[in-house]
């Protein structure tokens, strides 16, 4: 049950049938749901990148950080739930998880019955003590700005790409915030190194926070918030 | 250009690859308010020294200021640490921007800082001015870059995102309140450094 990786998630069979279209609806629908700001940029998502399809290596980008957004949000979002947190950590996880499901709502919309399901998600307890909160929050965080760098500049859509990199700044705030929260230097070293998508896969895979894909065929009841 | 051994080959595809902006630009940029335009032509090995040129300037001054309050020396606590921390970082960035651009980089600009470097409270207002303009110049010309060139700058601009986070973080201020970061334009990010008052030629 929980030996389903990342990579498994992502492989969607809807990517195929819709490499014609990464809109779903239209700016404007978007634009209404949005609650937080930079929802203009975000907003372009949902418009044809080039006034033709977007690719399928673009859909397939944006289905991979939809997946770790998912996961990010979930996570900040039963933090919420579960009101163990105080403070500063509160707040912090509030307006992150406003965040990060606002680019949930964005690259679903944006990808139309091409996006991947939310998987259900077991984070473990760590959302219910402090500090496995936050040494949680840094790794989602770190791993996030890793893993948009290492897309973005593969993103072949330059209005996608717009996106993607203003995004990508975002969560590397959300790092600075969560590490200092944690306790620890918000900005470790001088260059940011992005990480492959394979390894991205392998760690998150190895959290086991994923314990199933999602997908609507399963017929057991969730047990955990997702 | 600074790369990894291992990505260096998929960066010379990419670079192979390099889409050229064209329509891409126009649709998009004309819907996306603010995209930035530093220069209307696709990205070349050109318009990258230009672009990297742009966010050299903000190097020199970041490092300059940060520099010049370290020189000081009256800062205390966190904004020492800070100051300590991210001063290095912005050096490490001027340099490595100089190597990358030769003999093509621009020159170091006149800087004089006034109270900035020395009241802790004008050196927060600058340095969340500065951070901030840093990560929107970066992600602004995000388009006009060569996916390569692209590649390597991106190292830097989430590391001036945690910079703005951090000093944001301690001035009291929402380190990241909305879901994506502005862009500025080239013409924008100048008038913003010239609003500081720091640059003098």
């Amino acid at each position: 049950m929980s030996d389903l990786t990342l990579g498994e998630v992502d492989e969607d069979g809807a990517i195929g049938e819709a490499v014609e279209r990464v809109v779903g609806g239209t700016r404007a629908d978007f634009l209404r749901k949005a609650t937080v700001g930079g929802a203009a940029l975000l907003g372009a998502l949902a418009l044809p990148p080039t006034g033709s399809a977007a690719t399928a290596k673009d859909v397939d980008i944006l289905n991979f950080a939809l997946t770790l957004e998912y996961l990010q949000a979930s996570f900040y979002t039963e933090a919420e739930r579960v009101r163990a947190l105080r403070g500063k950590a509160r707040r912090a996880a509030e307006v992150v998880g406003a965040v990060e499901r606002a680019h949930v709502t964005a690259f679903r919309e944006a990808l139309g019955s091409a996006a991947v399901a939310r998987p259900t998600f077991n984070f473990r307890g760590v959302t219910e003590d402090q500090r496995r909160f936050l040494k949680t929050a840094v790794a989602f965080e770190d791993l996030a700005v890793a893993a948009y760098k290492g897309q973005a500049p593969r993103l072949e859509s330059d209005a996608l790409l717009s996106v993607a990199i203003s995004i990508h700044s975002v969560e590397a705030r959300h790092a600075a915030w969560m590490r200092y929260l944690f306790g620890i230097v918000p900005a470790a070293e001088a260059f940011d190194e992005p990480l492959a998508r394979p390894e991205v896969t392998r760690i998150v895979a190895s959290t086991g926070f994923i314990v199933s894909g999602g997908r609507t065929e399963r017929k057991a009841k969730p047990r955990f918030t997702g | 250009m600074d790369a990894k051994p291992t990505a260096a080959s998929s960066r010379e595809q990419l670079l192979k690859r390099a889409l050229v902006a064209g329509g891409a630009l126009t649709a998009g940029g004309a819907l996306i308010g603010g995209l930035p335009r530093v220069a209307s032509s696709a990205p070349s090995p050109a318009q990258d020294i230009r672009v990297l040129n742009l966010v050299l300037l903000l190097e020199y001054v970041e490092a300059g200021f940060y520099a010049d309050a370290r020189a000081k020396g009256v800062l205390s606590g966190e904004l020492r640490d800070f100051v300590t921390v991210v001063g290095a970082h912005e050096q490490r960035h001027l340099t490595f921007l100089k190597d990358a651009l030769g003999s093509k980089a621009r020159k170091k600009p006149r800087l004089e800082f006034g109270n900035a470097s020395t009241d802790p409270d004008a050196f927060v207002a600058a340095a969340v001015t500065l951070e901030d303009t840093s990560v929107a110049a970066y992600n602004g010309q995000a388009t006009n870059l060569t996916r390569a060139a692209l590649a390597v700058a991106a190292k830097i601009v989430s590391v001036e995102a945690r910079h703005a986070a951090w000093i944001r973080t301690i001035a009291g201020k929402p380190p990241a309140a909305d879901a994506t970061d502005p862009s500025l334009t080239q013409a924008q990010v100048l008038a913003a450094l010239r609003k500081t008052g720091f640059l003098r030629s």
